[in-house]
């Protein structure tokens, strides 16, 4: 009997793409070694072999069996996976694909405003790439930072799960540019905040507590260099945390 | 009784020295809080005193790592079985059944077994180090040649794919992911650069520290944070009650087994404590009667894990000090101390430094009964963290885990990496598919395809070779016969119905 559903197939589908994906790309380094006549290719290539049969193996087993498929030793551990969460749905999953974009597009500011369209409403003789000795850089990057912050509140207005796996890509592509120092405590109150937190004397008390904490320890005793940023004034914040307590 | 003066003569040099005393206390203490301190773990502390061990005697150095060693591997059980947080790879398996543990309000017990079982892991794997050290070393290292090594990996990932996700099929498709991880960067004979896309981060390769601090620690933050948002997010329980002797003295059969596989697998260069810890918990969920209720909060799961890993602790000091071979990140680390110091691990320091050796080797035994004494005070402590409100303890596990993965390698992007794997990592959980599949698969992806090329050159590029290899072809047949036969299960055999231990702690892995 077929106990396929559409989750099954898209399963499959991901996988079989994944497989073409990466064999594709296998031809970019398949050059002979000399002393060793299967190349880089073998290995990588026998695997994805073996997750195109997996994958295959999978759907037939599903087919047949339906979700009850060969359990396994540990299948009991997942039994509640995704059966009694109120999330899922064509439009959830596209709303968290967007939200977890955001980030990366910070990550390629440079690219993104070295596009044709873009640059008409860039001034004349400004550095797209952003460099970090320009001091046009900060206010751009600055102005990104906030508009991307506003697009990422907008867009996770109603979809919670999904703005708590994406604030942390944020948080850290943000890093290089910010620092730890001026993000960390923005960050430990938009967690607390997504984990249901609203009292704002606890958050007022535990962020300072936190973050006290973590540069005691890190910073302080075992002088672990944390990112200070390289955009004024988070920069010179950074930096002035480093020399007060080290 | 040659070895039993030379153990005494280890012990007085180490007690009869206040420098030696303090160094010790701090490598127990040390090791076991960073490898509970969420995400760091005995490396980062190794990392940071490395350089420090240069004012020190070599003797001191090298008895400093091997005590952080032991302890650090007890540690990580401490985050694994309290928050889904593995401190090491090899407290990976710990974590599949003493997470759920924790969630039913039996983190005590977990803990008290982790305690127990590692230390008598620990404790019988230095006694057979000291009696056994030249023996084994000499049997292992000439039976085990590349070939051999290769099969092992081969076995020890079949074996890993029957459990750990919902169906052999994930589990199989999660070990697959974890080596295609493993082949981004360079080939490790060639040095060609593999699906780096222009991207110069990629060319070194994916580092496994982000990695597995994001598809552990970072996801497990996820999946609560999702069940908070949902409304089914239920504070764990809190309890300080250890397991009774009775309670262990049930699983004597898996600590006994967990102490073999664990040695054995500890004593093969670049094999170790994950390996072991791996192979010590799937071979207690084969042989065990409640075989499918492995994962929802067996105690035998917690207890096989951290014997075996434990175990594999002073079976690892074996290849290191009689062939000067490291099994893993902290015994290459050191070499690297032995280096300081200029000297050369190896034949040569059993005869050039005996007093070296016997010092170490005293304080591994005290280290491992240590874990006793200490980490029972510590885990009565430590346990409370439970306490702390979850929208609080977010925060400060994933600041932790930024600090862990940004202190590895200096780099940002680490921690990128670590969250887009949490994020991957929460999918894929809700989809059946083992995370720590994924992880072994990458750590041993590498040893894996090392092994194989080696494997091959030396067979002159034919497989048949494997047959004039009786260890190999044992291994290869035996892996072989795990996969066909959960391929015959899936297809031939009526699926068991799902049995009543399916509570809410069950979404561990």
């Amino acid at each position: 009997m077929n106990r396929l559903n559409i989750s099954h197939k898209i399963e499959v589908a991901f996988w079989l793409l994944l497989v073409g994906f990466f064999f594709y790309h296998s031809f970019e380094f398949d050059r002979e070694i000399e002393i060793y006549k299967y190349g880089a290719t073998l290995w990588p290539r026998t695997i994805l072999l073996l997750i195109a049969l997996a994958a295959i193996g999978q759907l037939l087993d599903q087919r047949k069996n339906g979700d009850r498929s060969s359990s396994n030793t540990m299948a009991a551990a997942h039994e509640d996976s995704a059966q009694d969460s109120e999330i899922g749905g064509l439009p959830w999953y596209l709303n968290t694909f967007v939200l977890l974009a955001i980030p990366f597009f910070y990550m390629n500011l440079s690219a993104l405003l070295s596009l044709p369209v873009v640059q008409p409403f860039l001034p004349e003789g400004f550095n797209a790439a952003l460099p970090v000795d320009d001091p046009g850089s900060g206010p751009v990057k600055i102005t990104c930072a906030v508009v991307l912050f506003v697009a990422y509140l907008i867009i996770s207005w109603r979809n919670h799960v999904g703005a708590i796996l994406a604030l942390p890509i944020f948080f850290a592509a943000l890093l290089d540019d910010f620092g730890f120092y001026a993000l960390a405590p923005v960050f430990i109150i938009g967690v607390m905040i997504l984990m249901g937190e609203r009292r704002i004397t606890r958050m007022a008390m535990i962020m300072p507590l936190i973050f006290g904490l973590l540069l005691a320890f890190f910073v302080s005793l075992l002088y672990v260099g944390l990112p200070t940023g390289n955009v004024k004034p988070f920069y010179t914040f950074g930096n002035w945390i480093v020399t007060v307590l080290q | 009784m040659e070895t039993f003066n030379n153990f005494l003569g280890g012990t007085a040099a180490l007690f009869g020295d206040p420098v030696g005393i303090f160094i010790f206390l701090g490598g127990v203490i040390g090791g076991m809080l960073f490898g509970a301190i969420p995400g760091v773990s005995m490396l980062t502390l190794a990392a940071i005193l490395l350089p420090f061990t240069a004012h020190l005697s070599p003797e001191h150095g090298i008895m400093l790592f091997s005590v952080i060693y032991c302890t650090g591997v007890y540690g990580g059980a401490i985050t694994a079985i309290l928050f889904n947080i593995p401190g090491a790879p090899e407290n990976a398996p710990t974590a599949f059944d003493g997470y759920p543990m924790t969630l039913q309000g039996k983190a005590g017990k977990a803990v008290g077994a982790a305690v127990m079982c590692s230390a008598i892991g620990g404790t019988v794997s230095c006694v057979i180090m000291m009696f056994a050290t030249a023996a084994i070393a000499d049997w292992a290292i000439s039976a085990f040649g590349p070939p051999e090594i290769f099969a092992l990996v081969f076995f020890g990932l079949a074996v890993a794919a029957s459990v750990g996700a919902k169906t052999f099929w994930k589990g199989w498709l999660s070990i697959m992911a974890g080596l295609m991880i493993a082949v981004v960067g360079l080939d490790p004979v060639g040095g060609i650069e593999r699906y780096n896309f222009d991207m110069p981060y990629l060319a070194a390769g994916i580092h496994f520290i982000p990695t597995i601090l994001g598809f552990f620690a970072v996801s497990e933050i996820f999946v609560q944070a999702e069940k908070k948002a949902t409304g089914a997010y239920k504070a764990p329980k809190l309890s300080v009650d250890f397991p009774t002797f009775k309670e262990l003295w049930a699983h004597k059969i898996a600590v006994v087994r967990s102490i073999i596989i664990g040695f054995f697998c500890g004593i093969l260069p670049g094999i170790g404590a994950t390996l072991a810890a791996f192979m010590g918990y799937n071979e207690a969920a084969r042989w065990s009667k409640d075989r499918l209720k492995f994962g929802t909060g067996q105690i035998e799961g917690v207890i096989s894990s951290e014997t075996a890993n434990n175990s594999a602790t002073g079976a690892a000091m074996i290849p290191l000090l009689a062939l000067g071979l490291p099994g893993g990140a902290l015994t290459a680390m050191m070499v690297g101390v032995f280096q300081m110091h200029d000297m050369e691990p190896g034949p040569l320091v059993f005869l050039n430094s005996p007093d070296l050796v016997w010092v170490v080797f005293a304080a591994m035994f005290f280290a491992n009964l240590s874990i006793l004494l200490v980490g029972f005070l510590e885990a009565k402590t430590i346990v409370n963290l439970l306490r702390i409100p979850f929208q609080y303890l977010a925060p400060m596990i994933l600041l932790l885990a930024t600090v862990g993965a940004y202190a590895v390698r200096g780099l940002t992007i680490d921690i990128v990496v670590m969250f887009v794997a949490g994020v991957a990592g929460f999918f894929l959980r809700r989809s059946g598919y083992s995370v720590a599949g994924i992880i072994l698969g990458l750590i041993l992806g590498k040893i894996g395809e090392q092994t194989f090329a080696q494997a091959m050159q030396m067979l002159h590029f034919e497989f048949s070779g494997f047959l004039s290899r009786p260890i190999a072809l044992g291994l290869l047949i035996a892996g072989a016969i795990t996969i066909f036969g959960s391929i015959y299960g899936a297809f031939f055999k009526k699926q068991p119905v799902p049995t009543a231990a399916q509570d809410d702690s069950a979404q561990s892995l």
